[in-house]
């Protein structure tokens, strides 16, 4: 049936309310009972659940809007760290909305599909099969996140480690954790000139471009934006 | 082998070349492609625009898929122009392109946000308290405020629900307005042009509760004061489309590709059919790339070429040379033939004021207001004579305001221009010089400071049988210009090569401008203008406006427009862009905006003095009067400190004041009534007796602090704020960098005002701001309200730029939990009547108003200032004091008067600069469309104002501008006093009636209305000033006509009377601090110049990721290659540039465009983004306006006379900044600051 733990990784990961303070056994329970994370994974999980016995919700709440509501670096919205201020983000958020409509899902709130809470609650209400598949594809961008929390010594790390667990890690993980240790406060500004850069348009041997893109368009290709902006190039 | 086998002959093959081998017919899956068909498909385009401070109103398809904004593009479908006129499309530029962006950034305010330290006292509070006590408690006490206030900036915010946050924002209101008074609570937000219905919505809220909406175009020193003492009429511009019509075009301080992008191809296209371009500008700005001639004077001294300019102008087409077009212009549209007394000082004599028909024998049989009627001689019958049009004809009499050349008896009449054919004698007259002055950075040229100079004069005798000089303005400005006329005497020059001042030679010393370049412009402008009658046009802007002297050389520029007949003129004139604010429907709005449909007259303030003084920059200033008055003025009689001036300015009634009195004006009623007397009495009786103070008197006591702000559509802290980091210490008491001393122990403390040795730090008890993004003035709120982005709401939008009116539509519904300013003030204006029962109900306000421009009351102090304080007179309402209005507030019926059309409309009418008429019909036929109120109450039967929608309606149906039957009605009032028919303007549209749905169709091009100068019609642009110079009606000035000549005693004690060159002030913000904090680097001093940028709109868009990319991708500040050398500074390093005032840091461009001492931060670059720790405060590196404090000039304090009379956003002090140096070194230590702040968060990081 439903995976509950995926809904309680997106209770971890939502605004802290006075609500989930009072699930928290709750959803301790879920994650011991379910037992679908490995078992350190368990245990940080645990241990994050366990951080906000007896914490003030209000410094929580401060933290956290300290931690994710403010600019992009940890925003918690997938397309962010994809296409940022691209047009190509609102035909994205498109596709997400109508990959929801096809499993059957409406949203009701006023949260855009791509927000990360959002997209593991409707996770959580699919076949393991599925969200892995799902989830995995998301992995490259979660990674990211999960490696500059850990830059931080953030317990939310604990979060993005267990969904790695469970959706395998993405390819370039060595790399993606190298970028994390190594970037200063917000990377996409640092270096946009080197990401930004068109490389020049190359006709001669170009290869087949048009070939090259009738593979089939994933419901939702999430790659990091400076592997994407690369992969945007068109001698690549 | 043969191809015979090969060939086929039944068949050919499915894949064949065509097009010369060109093209092949293939076969294989094209699948792929529908992600591209589906990528541009949408589900509905909505128009929308930008409410951003830019003037562009440029109308923008929005297109919308799933509910979600996927992209924008330009609309093209704006109504045509003319035959042989370029059309506006494609309008927009790469900062508004990239909008969309903003919707769903990562940036975006989601969520209303609240400082955590304070929701949790208030959380505490609320267990036992009801919200206004529960508010009570908190700031009162000092702790608890001290908890909060010291860490504004410094992050612990949390997300907070509507109703907790509206019911902490009334809860501040009622307490605030019940412990203080309804005055301490303050709105400021810029621009309504730019989305008026969001701006109307909290200018609403305030005006009905009695609080205190804020000007913004003086505050951002856009505002020139020239033009009011000019013309009686604030930036006034022709539309960008008349550019095309000028023969010769000057780009004076204004960088028109890079702020007016979708204007700027009316420029370049004027050039195609032959139009010359001259660029003024010190730096190689993208302007100079179009001119065919660049001139680059040293900064700031622009005074001093528009003079030189002017000099050969009037010695070749009006001294040497009667140019017959510009004789006639100057003598029927300018004050140069009227007559202006000279008095003896010295041995000498000195400017005075213009003679009165009151100084006359009987008048000169003027009954009605005889002091406020200037006169001239007639050439025809050679008395002197009281033309009409003086501003004396405009109040108590009708039919005679219009500028024929006639007198009130219908006699023809020739003004004499100058009494050279028909003098008496000639005097000496002395002209003050300030050009001798030395500063360390501007090169002065010494001459005597008194410029004795020869006048033709006439003896007049008057009334009172004593014989006085007179002379006309055109005499005395041939003289003030330095121009022989054969008269003897000195300090005059015969050829352009005399070092006098205004040659051309003398300039070049200041300048560094050729005298050739000056004589050749001066030349061909004044030759084309009289060619083409008039079209010569000057496009000016901030480079030239934001200095401290701005007056000088904006009248320096005037004066070349006067005298060559182009202000008025197709393809000629003044055109200003700068901040400037035409709302064009601004009489519709106007009721919805300032509540005037309930409650007359609403509180408005200056912001300039107001930030002046309770950010207490006053404290820190070192500008005296004495280095600023005119060498013929006595020092003695100009004495104190700049807000001294300020004060004597509020108490006569020039100036408006926030907050008023220093007891609660709800009390005083209270008081008053108890002790049985009249308030109004009352308070002038207290006032004389001492027994009241006015609250600018002593702005460190506790009550008199502004307690509670509200700052939406504006980033004042991360953009406006000029003393930054005195906002953040005396505004809202946290930390902040500023490095200097205030007058504490000097001996030049201010005499008005009361002194406190420890200046009052964090005055404000509640910051509220509504954003969609997280602004600078975000960061230090306590409440931060999420708004509706700009294609998320309905509004309405118009600009200078062009005719046309242009709507914000919602494309989509707010994201996350935002709302839009309209329903945002809605909500609070519901909570705050809730809440309000039990603490205030239906209580009695005393409003203190300024003399007001456009009013009877502008005839207030005629011929002399004389202050009650000092008993030189009585003080009255109106007169010598504030005009003192009691008005009833019914606090609990606050949301039902926001929300409906209020009585007042029907009962009282509707106007405008001072013009009024009847609405009824229009009230009736809003109730038809916005439907009528229900429910029971004070509102029932009233046209409702539900939506944004609504609200657009109330505007649209009342304003002249869109509702031609208004139109022509409001012609109609003006043609009874000026007895001329205007009519004809507007009857060809008397049935149009625009509607929120037709200007979502498509922009509509608004009606002519006598708000307005300028005409809207299909044979000419829209051009300021034409309607007076073609249909007669006279400018809104002491004399009716455009004055060369200011003849205010303040003028003359500052000697500007008429235009003269003043260097820039030396604001002393080095000296103290030079040498002192070495960090290692060279130091240099450097001209601090804030331009507009080309990679944002202000503060907007500067954190979009497209713009960071387009340019450095944070705070950068422009050098030249020279200075940088000197200080070992490499392009891109970081350097640091600070003065007393604060530090800011950021990157250096090295440039060749930018010339030897002076530095360019562009305006406005926030501390938000990649901004390190600065060496000398040890805090974040500051904003542009961390290096500025406002400086304040009395000039701009004068009231209550004419057209120098006090106008919201049209009148007042100004706050400059770019007489300010810096120092700029090299940082050495690149210090992100990453720890946490120790008074932010001492728990562990998570």
């Amino acid at each position: 049936m439903s995976l509950q733990t995926l809904k309680v990784l997106s209770l971890l990961l939502s605004y802290p309310e006075a609500e989930m303070l009072e699930a928290l056994d709750e959803m301790a329970a879920v994650v011991e009972q379910e037992n679908l994370l490995r078992e350190d994974h368990k245990k940080s999980v645990l241990a994050l659940i366990g951080s906000y016995h007896g914490a003030d919700l209000m410094d929580s709440q401060e933290r956290y809007v300290e931690l994710f509501d403010r600019g992009r670096f940890l925003s918690l919205h997938i397309f962010e760290h994809v296409h940022g201020e691209s047009r190509d983000r609102g035909q994205a958020m498109v596709n997400l909305l109508q990959m929801y409509e096809a499993h059957g899902f409406e949203m009701s709130t006023h949260e855009l599909p791509d927000y990360i809470p959002l997209f593991l609650e409707f996770l959580s209400q699919q076949e393991q099969a599925e969200a892995m598949t799902l989830l995995h594809d998301a992995m490259p961008v979660l990674s990211l996140l999960g490696a500059r929390l850990t830059e931080r010594g953030s317990k939310f790390r604990a979060i993005f480690d267990a969904l790695a667990g469970f959706a395998g890690e993405p390819e370039a993980l060595e790399e993606i954790r190298r970028q994390a240790a190594t970037e200063g406060e917000d990377e996409t500004v640092v270096y946009m000139d080197q990401i930004w850069e068109d490389e020049a348009v190359s006709f001669m041997g170009a290869g087949d471009a048009c070939k090259s893109q009738t593979a089939a368009v994933s419901p939702i290709t999430i790659t990091p934006r400076d592997q994407f902006v690369k992969a945007q190039n068109r001698s690549h | 082998m043969s191809h015979f086998l090969d060939r086929l002959l039944f068949f050919k093959k499915k894949v064949e070349p065509f097009s010369g081998n060109h093209g092949v017919v293939t076969n294989e899956d094209r699948s792929w492609e529908n992600s591209y068909r589906s990528r541009w498909q949408h589900d509905k385009i909505v128009r929308s625009t930008h409410g951003v401070n830019c003037t562009g109103s440029c109308s923008w398809k929005i297109y919308v898929k799933n509910g979600l904004v996927t992209w924008e593009t330009q609309q093209t479908d704006y109504p045509r122009t003319r035959p042989d006129l370029p059309n506006h499309e494609p309008r927009g530029c790469s900062r508004g392109a990239s909008y969309s962006w903003y919707l769903y950034s990562a940036n975006r305010l989601k969520y209303p946000l609240i400082r955590g330290r304070l929701v949790k006292l208030w959380r505490e509070a609320r267990q036992t308290l009801d919200p206004v006590e529960a508010w009570a408690s908190i700031v009162e006490d000092p702790a608890k405020t001290a908890e909060y206030k010291s860490i504004r900036g410094l992050g612990g915010l949390v997300r907070a629900n509507w109703e907790e946050v509206n019911e902490i924002i009334a809860a501040a209101n009622i307490y605030t307005a019940k412990t203080f008074g309804p005055d301490r609570i303050i709105g400021f937000s810029p621009i309504p042009a730019m989305s008026m219905v969001s701006y109307a919505a909290g200018s609403r809220y305030l005006s009905l509760i009695g609080g205190v909406s804020m000007s913004f175009y003086d505050w951002y020193c856009d505002l020139p004061p020239a033009s009011p003492q000019t013309w009686g009429e604030q930036t006034d511009v022709p539309e960008s489309a008349d550019w095309y019509n000028a023969g010769f075009l000057m780009l004076w301080g204004s960088n028109v590709p890079q702020t007016r992008t979708p204007d700027a191809h009316f420029m370049t296209e004027a050039r195609y059919k032959g139009a010359k371009v001259v660029v003024v500008s010190p730096d190689y700005s993208e302007a100079s790339k179009f001119a065919d001639l660049w001139l680059h004077p040293k900064q700031g001294t622009d005074a001093a070429l528009a003079m030189a300019i002017g000099h050969v102008i009037l010695k070749e087409f009006h001294v040497e040379r009667q140019s017959p077009y510009f004789n006639q212009y100057v003598r029927e549209n300018t004050d140069l033939p009227f007559l202006v007394m000279l008095k003896e000082q010295d041995g000498y004599y000195v400017q005075d004021r213009f003679f009165r028909a009151s100084d006359f024998l009987g008048n000169l049989s003027q009954d009605n207001n005889p002091e406020w009627k200037t006169v001239a001689y007639d050439e025809i019958n050679g008395h002197i004579v009281p033309p009409c049009g003086s501003i004396g004809f405009r109040w108590g009499e009708s039919g005679h305001w219009n500028i024929e050349q006639k007198t009130v008896d219908n006699q023809e009449v020739k003004l004499r221009l100058s009494l050279i054919d028909t003098k008496d004698d000639v005097t000496s007259v002395g002209f003050p010089y300030f050009g001798g002055s030395e500063h360390p950075h501007f090169t002065h040229s010494a001459h005597d400071v008194i410029q004795k100079r020869n006048v033709p004069v006439k003896k007049i005798t008057l009334a009172d049988g004593t014989e006085v000089w007179a002379t006309t303005v055109f005499d005395l400005l041939v003289a003030n210009y330095g121009i022989d006329r054969g008269l003897g005497g000195g300090n005059v020059a015969t050829s352009y090569d005399e070092d006098v001042p205004y040659t051309p030679a003398w300039q070049e010393k200041i300048t560094g401008v050729k005298r050739q370049n000056v004589i050749a412009v001066a030349r061909e402008f004044a030759t084309n203008a009289e060619k083409t009658q008039g079209r010569s046009m000057v496009i000016l802007g901030a480079g030239i406006n934001h200095w401290y002297h701005m007056d000088m050389n904006y009248r320096g520029i005037m004066n070349m427009l006067m005298l060559c007949g182009c202000v008025g003129q197709s393809g000629g004139g003044w055109a200003h862009y700068v901040g400037q604010e035409k709302l064009r429907p601004q009489t519709g709005w106007l009721p919805l905006a300032f509540g005037l449909d309930w409650k007359r007259p609403p509180r408005q303030m200056n912001s300039t003095s107001f930030f002046y003084n309770h950010t207490s920059q006053w404290r820190y200033e070192k500008l005296k009067v004495n280095e600023i008055l005119s060498p013929l003025a006595k020092p003695k009689d100009w004495q104190g400190s700049l807000i001294d001036f300020n004060v004597r300015s509020e108490r006569m009634g020039w100036l408006p004041s926030a907050p008023q009195l220093q007891t609660n004006p709800l009390q005083v009623v209270r008081d008053a009534e108890k002790a049985k007397k009249d308030p109004i009495e009352y308070v002038v009786k207290s006032l004389k007796s001492g027994k009241l103070k006015m609250s600018c008197e002593d702005p460190d006591n506790p009550q008199n602090f502004p307690r509670n702000m509200f700052v939406w559509r504006s980033n004042l802290l991360g953009s406006s704020g000029k003393g930054h980091e005195y906002f953040l210490k005396y505004l809202l008491g946290t930390q902040h960098g500023v490095q200097g001393k205030d007058l504490g122990d000097s001996g030049d403390k201010p005499s008005e005002v009361e002194w406190h040795e420890t200046a009052a730090e964090g005055k404000l008890d509640l910051l509220v701001t509504l954003d969609f993004r997280l602004s600078t003035t975000c960061l230090y709120s306590d409440i931060i309200l999420p708004t509706a982005t700009w294609y998320e709401k309905n509004d309405l939008n118009t600009s200078d730029m062009h005719p046309f009116i242009h709507p914000l539509s919602k494309a989509v519904d707010p994201a996350w939990e935002s709302r839009s300013d309209w329903d945002i003030y809605k909500g609070i204006a519901k909570k705050f009547s809730e809440l309000t029962v039990g603490h205030l109900g239906v209580e009695k306000d005393i409003v203190a108003v300024p003399i007001l421009h456009d009013t009877p009351a502008e005839l207030a102090q005629p011929i002399d200032v004389k202050d009650w304080k000092k008993k030189e007179c009585e003080p009255i309402p109106g007169k010598t004091m504030p005009t003192l209005v009691v008005v009833e507030r019914d606090y609990p019926n606050t949301y039902k008067m926001f929300t409906s059309l209020g009585p007042l409309m029907s009962k009282v009418g509707n106007g405008g600069k001072g013009i009024a008429w009847n609405t009824e019909t229009e009230v009736k036929q809003l109730g038809e469309l916005n439907r009528l109120v229900t429910e029971e109450g004070i509102s029932k039967g009233l046209p409702r104002i539900e939506s944004d929608i609504d609200a657009t309606e109330v505007i649209l149906m009342l304003a002249p501008e869109t509702n031609g039957h208004v139109a022509v009605k409001a012609w109609e009032a003006l043609s009874k006093i000026t007895g001329r028919d205007h009519t004809h303007l507007a009857l060809p549209r008397e049935d149009d009636k625009i509607r929120f749905r037709d200007v979502q169709a498509q922009p509509r091009k608004i009606i002519s209305s006598p708000t307005w100068s300028g005409l809207e019609s299909e044979q000419v642009c829209y051009n300021a000033c034409y309607t007076n110079v073609h249909e007669r009606i006279p400018w809104r000035t002491l004399t009716g006509r455009q004055q060369f000549y200011q003849d205010h005693s303040w003028m003359r004690a500052f000697g500007e009377t008429l235009c003269v060159y003043k260097p820039p002030v030396d604001t002393r913000s080095i000296a103290p601090i030079l040498g002192q904090k070495p960090n290692g680097n060279d130091e240099l001093v450097l001209n601090f110049i804030t331009p507009h940028q080309k990679w944002g709109i202000h503060s907007t868009y500067n954190d979009n990721l497209l713009m960071l990319t387009l340019s450095r991708g944070g705070p950068i500040v422009w050098m030249g290659e020279v200075d940088a050398a000197k200080v070992g500074i490499k392009d891109n390093d970081w350097v640091e540039a600070y003065n007393v005032n604060g530090a800011l840091v950021a990157r250096a461009v090295v440039s060749q465009r930018v010339p030897e001492g002076m530095c360019m931060m562009y305006h406005a670059q926030e501390k938000i983004i990649n901004t390190p720790g600065s060496e000398t405060t040890g805090g974040r590196g500051g904003i542009h306006n961390s290096v500025t404090r406002a400086t304040l000039k009395p000039t701009h304090m004068i009231g209550g006379y004419a057209q120098l009379s006090y106008g919201f956003n049209y009148y007042g002090t100004v706050g400059s900044n770019r007489d300010e140096f810096v120092i700029v070194r090299k940082l050495s230590n690149v210090d992100w600051l990453e720890e946490p702040s120790q008074a932010a968060n001492q728990q562990e990081e998570v």
